[in-house]
């Protein structure tokens, strides 16, 4: 089955792959906070927080390039607006716009690419997020290219007969439609008749260990002392 | 129309984060509410179809396609909690894994696209959606949804004072509308094709609609439209009208005007559609 190449990332045996979910989402929340309230030497902090990144991507064995790229799908939105500010002479904000939106992209990457989806959901559990919700979203996830496949498929079988026309692409959706909620109520009963209760049972959340808590302090403390750096060396 | 980090000033995606939390942790009650069995199964599903529909392109014209969005689908289908907990999840999905929307930015596009945008697609088809004005409130509803969404996620960037000069903001308007009547079209196209295959995949609105609520509907989007319009002609009047009543900082451009339609807007939806919430479950 095919999934998202961040899925195969996160399967990797690091010790960034390693450490708590927990701890690399506070670490990341706080990059990308500490980044979005940042006004002051933008380029300098953004180059620092680059080099970190990418420290990070190296030393959790991920492939540079590949995440490098997949981030820059942020550009085309953040270059048009980039570029309005130019030409309305807000120079600052249009490099604050190209460098905070591939940055947050980056980090959060850094973030998938080192953490399965269930350690993560786990973990949102814990700070409260609906269950209700995550159980959708994982199994959204599940069935995401499982669909996906179907509608190319539909889309191969009616660009074949005649190209997608507004009313082909209308059955496409409508017969999509059908089948994914006749899908559902087949997972559904065969769920029920497993003893599926509404919530996922997962394995025991990796526990908070003192390797956890030193990564979080460390890295935390380090992006507090590049941030003030770039507010004090203004 | 995903905000992507780093485009929202600090206080505005920290309020709409702390706005949609609430939010969405009602729909996710509401969504559940009645059943013994859960439906999270059908829910995800049905997300992993708005994930893949948004893929089919649809010819309107020359050399131009579209393509569903799904927020009033979803709503007339599932019912507006239950679209507004999908839509949620596949903003989440979309931010951690597509990298399409920012993650702090999270609270401005779930309360713009699966709050606002799920409301609006569904106010019209619960006032008018019986008898002859069905087919116009199902249309009605997929074109609000898509410009209450846009309208909101413009006056948000425009209040964290990106810039957007007059001639952009009139072309993004213009854009909203077009991509507005898309989804609207759309919407009622597959509506229809559904009732085809099965009558049952589309619920029927309730029974009774006031009139006040109808007034209301209308003055809501009537105040949110003039408001954008009003802001983009006028956007030095607006800044001399701050200044004036004492506001420090002079509004960035048009800000004053898009921030009030954009609140107006959202203020209104989210009163009328309580109201809505609960008639449905009376």
């Amino acid at each position: 089955m095919r999934h998202t190449a961040v899925e195969d990332w996160s399967r990797g045996s690091s010790f960034l792959h390693q450490r708590a979910a927990g701890a690399k989402l506070l670490t990341i929340a706080c990059l990308l906070v500490l980044l979005a309230t940042a006004h002051r030497r933008i380029v300098v902090l953004s180059a620092a927080l680059f080099l970190l990144l990418v420290w990070a991507i190296v030393a959790a064995r991920l492939p540079l390039r590949g995440i490098l790229s997949r981030a820059a799908v942020v550009l085309p939105f953040g270059g048009i607006f980039a570029l309005i500010s130019w030409l309305s002479g807000d120079n600052g904000r249009a490099v604050e716009l190209i460098l905070k939106s591939y940055l947050s992209a980056l980090a959060v990457l850094v973030l998938m690419g080192t953490t399965t989806l269930p350690e993560l959901v786990r973990t949102l559990e814990l700070i409260k997020v609906p269950p209700f919700l995550l159980t959708v979203m994982q199994f959204l996830y599940r069935y995401l290219f499982v669909v996906l496949d179907e509608a190319s498929h539909m889309r191969s079988a009616a660009a074949s007969r005649g190209g997608m026309t507004f009313r082909a692409a209308t059955g496409v959706l409508a017969v999509l439609f059908a089948r994914s909620y006749s899908r559902a109520e087949g997972i559904h009963r065969a769920m029920m008749a497993r003893g599926f209760d509404g919530r996922f049972r997962l394995l025991a959340a990796r526990r908070f260990s003192a390797a956890d808590a030193q990564f979080a302090a460390i890295t935390i403390l380090l992006l507090l002392l590049l941030r003030a750096s770039a507010e004090v060396l203004h | 129309m995903h905000i992507p980090d780093g485009f929202l000033s600090t206080p505005v995606w920290a309020a709409l984060d702390a706005l949609a939390a609430p939010a969405a942790a009602f729909a996710a009650r509401r969504a559940q509410r009645g059943f013994d069995d859960s439906k999270a199964p059908l829910l995800g599903v049905m997300g992993a179809f708005v994930f893949a529909a948004q893929m089919i392109n649809f010819p309107v014209g020359v050399g131009t396609s579209g393509h569903l969005v799904g927020g009033a689908l979803l709503s007339v289908t599932l019912g507006p909690a239950a679209a507004s907990v999908v839509m949620t999840a596949i903003l989440v999905i979309q931010a951690l894994l597509f990298q399409d929307g920012g993650v702090l930015a999270l609270g401005a596009n779930v309360l713009n696209m699966a709050v606002v945008g799920v409301l609006a697609g569904y106010l019209p088809y619960h006032l008018w959606g019986r008898g002859r004005t069905r087919r116009a409130a199902i249309f009605a509803g997929g074109a609000l949804s898509v410009l209450a969404s846009a309208v909101l996620a413009l006056a948000e960037l425009l209040l964290s004072g990106v810039r957007m000069p007059g001639s952009v903001l009139g072309i993004s308007l213009g854009l909203f509308l077009i991509s507005a009547m898309i989804e609207g079209a759309i919407t009622i196209a597959v509506v229809t094709a559904l009732e085809n295959i099965q009558p049952g995949f589309v619920r029927q609105p309730a029974a009774g609609h006031s009139v006040l609520l109808s007034a209301v509907g209308i003055t809501a989007v009537l105040l949110a439209a003039g408001g954008v319009v009003f802001a983009s002609t006028a956007p030095d009047g607006i800044e001399h009208l701050a200044i004036q009543a004492g506001l420090s900082k002079p509004l960035s451009n048009y800000g004053g005007g898009a921030g009030v339609a954009g609140v107006g807007l959202v203020f209104l939806l989210l009163i009328v559609g309580g109201r809505v919430i609960r008639k449905r479950s009376a």
